[in-house]
């Protein structure tokens, strides 16, 4: 049997960190300036997560937003099924992906009830085939409804390591990205300040990775929602000084905090993995819970494939000599774009590294491209590598397809399947005794 | 006689079959290769449970999806020598290494070939020598692994077969229209072409053609009550009839089995590069090639300017979200043209009708008007 709630927990006491505070001051800052460079006539272009930014680093007066992190912002904000019922009620179906679906009622609502009034319209809109497809047919929506370019970053999916034909073909297309801003805007691509840039982002993975490494000490450093809220600004401020700054400060913090033991979950009994985007609108009650459980979800599949290429965890190192390649060749660097071996390889790594106990597979009606392969994956993890595991059923941005006794039934089964092979493996250490 | 059984009995006569989805590989390097290249969709009318797919999908894949495995993984025959698959949606592209652990354990586990076909608009990135790497490195990976080897003068052939059977599914297409063959008898041959031998679906093609050639009038009898449809699979035998008993004629369809599949070859050559550059490139539009989006609303608005259809059902699959998200603009714009529309949804396990057939009797009494 799991434990009992433990109300002693010093998670409900955490205040607010340092690098939280700067965090969210970052947030705001890139929202505010976004909207006013726009406002002063910046060329703005809209990209799906895994765009490289740093591209648009190279040209003056170019600004981006990015819509998935707009929506998962608005789920966090409690305003997701409002935005997703505007697009419900113009034609769009339920079952399309809740980020499209806020994303989409937010834009056809001009921005009404979005923590960040909306995004400014674009002048070009980019999306890409790896990390989901399905972003091509939603930002479709927008180039047909406003007649606005649309480039179509066409990426190989990784069924295995990359393949050095398919990053040619991505770097021609990079060049083709770069010439049709030169041709739209006006402005003309400045390689220098493009490379500073990649560095910028290079170095803020570095410290991301050292962030991240917080969770291996037992009890861990860092619970998941430090690293699920701490992954927006690579996602609105990347290629910025600011970015590889905040994660500097963000590492050495929380390994400060670790070195005089401060921890989120001091109780740590369970140490798990979480396997899918982040359930944006339950991050506090989900912590809340978990912590009152002595359980500590301390690594994602979500947040270690940042900065690191297919079936790995590591950071993988920029070698300073060609920007282009090093792009091409992260550009399936989030975990979507992998196929079941690719992650299973990287799954087994974290697991191993972060001392597992249990894998929680959180199937995501609104992620199809994350979630269908998650049976298999589970069957390997508890067939292959004997550790347990479960599946809930969540919605990364829609509070309406969520229900938080099913899910924390699920998760205490874990920890009882946890509990019985601790149980089985102690009776087997005092047999042989 | 069910599409395993099909399959079984053509596997004595042929010596390497080849299982691809989803629906428009290379058909003709297959079979000028010696293969015989079935395509595995619209398995409907074969699988109507999910007792092994369901062990490895979720119940929000779609039910193309969730058929496709069942089928692969329930059978313990050996009928299928390589599968093969291409870029599609979010869903399929998880499938070749889902349908992988299925097979785990087989003793003669097909080997699963993978390609992907660009999806970059021309006018935005040149893809010809990507395409054109892609299609070689195929033929080569089929010699070395098959012992076969690639002739254009074969491939010339192939290149004839499929589009002498194109060219009579459109004739048959013509039929539906005026009312000489019924739609559901047209969905029937043009999935049982998708499992047969290309000559022996040329064969039944080419016998209902010569039967009821002399009914087909060259003058169109624009039928006042007469509809369009389209989506990725062919509707249920149960909203046909529906629509028949009716009097609504159905005057063309945007079926990935079939319009979208048969509208286009290109033309004769023994470079399999550059008919596959033409052949992706000029493609009739569909959701699963991303780059044809632009193309598709001229591509229905000269559909129903042909055939002066008054009605428009997109008969949409359920999790299917490439369709979710054009049909709101699609039905708008045809709206704008006076086009009644008329979005169905349709699930795995959705075929006697009853949860649009009130729906549909409206969307008639209103075409009739």
């Amino acid at each position: 049997m799991a434990d009992l709630p433990n109300n002693n927990t010093q998670h409900h006491r955490r205040r607010k960190s340092t690098a939280g505070k700067r965090l969210s001051e970052i947030m705001q800052n890139d929202y505010v300036r976004l909207h006013q460079k726009a406002e002063n006539g910046a060329f703005v272009v809209w990209i799906a997560i895994v765009v490289p930014a740093e591209l648009f680093s190279g040209f003056e007066n170019v600004v981006y937003a990015v819509p998935e992190s707009h929506a998962a912002m608005s789920a966090g904000k409690g305003v997701g099924p409002l935005q997703c019922e505007k697009a419900e009620n113009n034609g769009y179906s339920p079952d399309l992906c809740s980020y499209a679906r806020i994303d989409l009622g937010t834009s056809f609502d001009g921005g009404k009830d979005s923590p960040t009034f909306g995004l400014p319209k674009p002048h070009l809109l980019i999306s890409d085939n790896n990390n989901c497809s399905l972003l091509v047919k939603w930002f479709d929506v927008y180039h047909r409804e406003w007649g606005i370019p649309h480039f179509i970053l066409d990426v190989p999916f990784c069924y295995e390591t990359q393949k050095e034909e398919d990053l040619h073909y991505i770097l021609s297309q990079y060049q083709d990205i770069i010439k049709t801003i030169e041709s739209m805007s006006g402005q003309k691509f400045d390689y220098y300040r493009f490379i500073e840039a990649v560095q910028n982002s290079h170095e803020a993975l570095s410290h991301w990775k050292r962030f991240l490494s917080a969770a291996a000490h037992k009890p861990s450093g860092i619970t998941v929602f430090d690293s699920f809220v701490q992954m927006a600004p690579f996602l609105t401020s990347r290629g910025t000084k600011e970015l590889a700054e905040h994660y500097r400060l963000l590492a050495d913090e929380t390994l400060e905090n670790v070195s005089r033991g401060i921890f989120p979950v001091p109780n740590e009994k369970y140490r798990l993995l979480w396997d899918n985007i982040a359930p944006w609108h339950q991050l506090n009650k989900m912590s809340a819970h978990l912590a009152e459980l002595n359980t500590n979800i301390v690594a994602a599949s979500y947040t270690y494939c940042m900065g690191s290429i297919e079936g790995e965890i590591d950071l993988y190192n920029y070698d300073g000599i060609d920007p282009l390649r090093y792009l091409a060749r992260t550009q399936n660097f989030s975990v979507c774009p992998h196929g079941l071996e690719l992650r299973f390889q990287s799954m087994k790594k974290s697991i191993a590294s972060m001392e597992i106990d249990g894998v929680i597979f959180a199937s995501n009606r609104s992620c199809k491209v994350y979630s269908l392969m998650q049976m298999d994956l589970l069957k390997r993890t508890t067939d292959n590598l004997g550790v347990p595991a479960v599946m809930i059923d969540i919605d990364h941005a829609d509070a309406r397809k969520y229900t938080e006794e099913n899910v924390f039934l699920r998760v205490e089964a874990l920890l009882e399947l946890i509990d019985a092979k601790r149980n089985a493996l102690a009776r087997a250490h005092r047999n042989e005794g | 006689m069910n599409a395993f059984d099909e399959i079984k009995a053509l596997r004595k006569d042929i010596s390497k079959t080849i299982g691809c989805f989803p629906l428009y590989p290379p058909l003709e390097l297959f079979h000028s290769m010696g293969f015989t290249p079935f395509v595995f969709w619209d398995l409907r009318h074969f699988i109507n449970s999910f007792n092994t797919a369901d062990k490895h999908l979720q119940a929000y894949a779609c039910s193309v999806s969730r058929r496709l495995v069942e089928f692969i993984c329930s059978t313990s025959d050996d009928i299928i020598d390589v599968f093969f698959m291409y870029n599609a949606c979010d869903t399929l592209r998880n499938l070749p290494e889902i349908i992988n652990c299925c097979l785990q354990g087989k003793v003669n586990k097909p080997r699963i070939f993978k390609m992907h076909i660009p999806m970059a608009p021309e006018e935005q990135t040149k893809t010809n020598n990507y395409l054109s790497g892609r299609i070689t490195a195929l033929i080569r990976e089929l010699e070395k692994s098959f012992g076969v080897a690639f002739s254009p003068e074969r491939f010339r052939q192939s290149i004839a077969l499929y589009r002498k059977m194109r060219l009579l599914n459109e004739k048959l297409e013509k039929m539906v229209a005026q009312d000489i063959i019924s739609y559901n008898l047209f969905s029937l041959i043009t999935q049982k072409g998708l499992f047969a031998k290309i000559e022996n679906h040329i064969e039944e093609l080419e016998s209902i053609a010569a039967h009821l050639s002399s009914s087909l009038k060259n003058e169109f009898d624009f039928p006042s009550a007469s509809v369009i449809i389209s989506g990725i699979l062919t509707p249920p035998a149960a909203l046909i009839d529906a629509l028949e008993n009716y009097k609504i004629r159905i005057v063309g369809n945007d079926i990935a089995t079939q319009r979208r599949s048969y509208a286009y070859t290109p033309g004769d050559t023994g470079d399999p590069c550059l008919y596959y550059r033409n052949f992706y490139r000029h493609h009739f539009p569909c959701p699963t090639l991303l780059y044809t989006g632009d193309q598709r609303l001229a591509a229905i608005k000269n559909l129903i300017y042909n055939t002066r259809a008054r009605g428009f059902i997109f008969i949409g699959e359920k999790f299917c979200e490439y369709e979710y998200f054009e049909i709101p603009y699609l039905e708008k714009k045809l709206r704008e043209m006076g086009v009644f529309t008329l979005h169905l949804e349709i699930s795995a396990d959705d075929d006697s009708g009853a949860n649009y057939m009130t729906r549909l009797e409206a969307f008639a009494e209103l075409l009739k008007s």
